[in-house]
């Protein structure tokens, strides 16, 4: 340990020395050197006290600002992906009430359709009974009006034939029933 | 021309007087005629006018219409009229006529009365069955 001391006082006695020498060769004056260092200080505290606490409050103040911006980012994003969350709930949400309701109305389309189905079966199936009733009723009138026709038809052909065939026997014959006719 | 109720009334007493044992009699029938127009009096018209109507209804009532398609033999003619007043009784005018269209047979009106059996009558109730 002694031996280290009396190396580092050796040393410094020698470099004391050394720097002496290069003081003296680049012209350094020591008391100007100490009031310039003082006059620095000076320069500085005051720098310290009135321009750089200041600078380092504005620096903290953005830098809090900054913080707080990510920080209100932070929170905007997770609203955001909060939002989106929702968002996808409720389109799902949506979706499911969508196709519930897209089952309900294909319920309704196909219940309406076999009602009216239905309906138009009874009506075409009404129609078809008044369409056989009509036939129906036309067959008669036509089974009538033949009738009458062959009927008329028979009698004039009778009316013609009768004329010429009826002998006096037979117009004797016919004018004695009609006098018993009256007779009786 | 309106007949009144009591010119009605008046020609069916004169209509009655006119009557003769259910028959009328044509004599009687002038004379009340001629004596009505004779009255001169203002409904003489419409009370003859009626009379003349029952005067009808009694002549076709005792007018028998005999309708054949050909012209019939006597003893017809004489076994249908016995027939009749048979029938509707004395008194009874009987008109015997020819209609060809009546085919065969014999129709015979009496006022209302209709006895058809000719061969057209026949033939037109076989029509009506159609």
């Amino acid at each position: 340990m002694n031996a280290f001391i009396f190396l580092i006082a050796a040393q410094s006695a020698e470099s004391d020395g050394q720097i002496a020498q290069i003081a003296r060769t680049f012209g350094v004056d020591w008391p100007h050197l100490g009031a310039q260092i003082i006059s620095f200080s000076i320069v500085c505290a005051i720098l310290y006290k009135f321009a750089y606490r200041r600078i380092l409050a504005m620096l903290e103040q953005r830098r809090q600002q900054i913080a707080l911006g990510i920080a209100n980012a932070e929170k905007i994003k997770a609203e955001l992906d909060k939002t989106e969350s929702q968002r996808l709930e409720v389109m799902a949400q949506a979706h499911i009430q969508g196709s519930k309701f897209i089952e309900e109305a294909r319920a309704a389309a196909a219940r309406v359709q076999q009602e009216e189905t239905n309906k138009a079966i009874a009506a075409a199936a009404q129609i078809m009974a008044k369409a056989h009733e009509a036939a129906a009723l036309d067959h008669d009138r036509m089974l009538v009006e033949l009738k009458r026709e062959v009927g008329k038809l028979v009698v004039q052909a009778t009316a013609t034939v009768t004329g010429k065939i009826l002998t006096p026997d037979d117009q004797r014959r016919l004018v004695e029933e009609t006098s018993k006719q009256i007779a009786v | 021309m309106k007949i009144t109720k009591k010119a009605k009334r008046e020609a069916k007493q004169l209509y009655r007087f006119c009557l003769v044992n259910g028959l009328l009699d044509e004599n009687r029938a002038r004379q009340v005629v001629h004596r009505v127009v004779a009255t001169g009096e203002r409904d003489c018209i419409p009370l003859l006018a009626h009379f003349l109507r029952l005067v009808k209804l009694n002549r076709a009532q005792h007018t028998a219409t005999i309708e054949s398609t050909t012209p019939l033999a006597v003893d017809v003619q004489k076994a249908v009229q016995s027939n009749l007043e048979r029938r509707y009784g004395q008194g009874l005018t009987t008109k015997f006529a020819q209609r060809p269209e009546l085919i065969g047979g014999m129709r015979i009106q009496v006022g209302c009365d209709v006895y058809d059996g000719s061969v057209r009558a026949g033939l037109a109730a076989l029509e009506k069955s159609f």
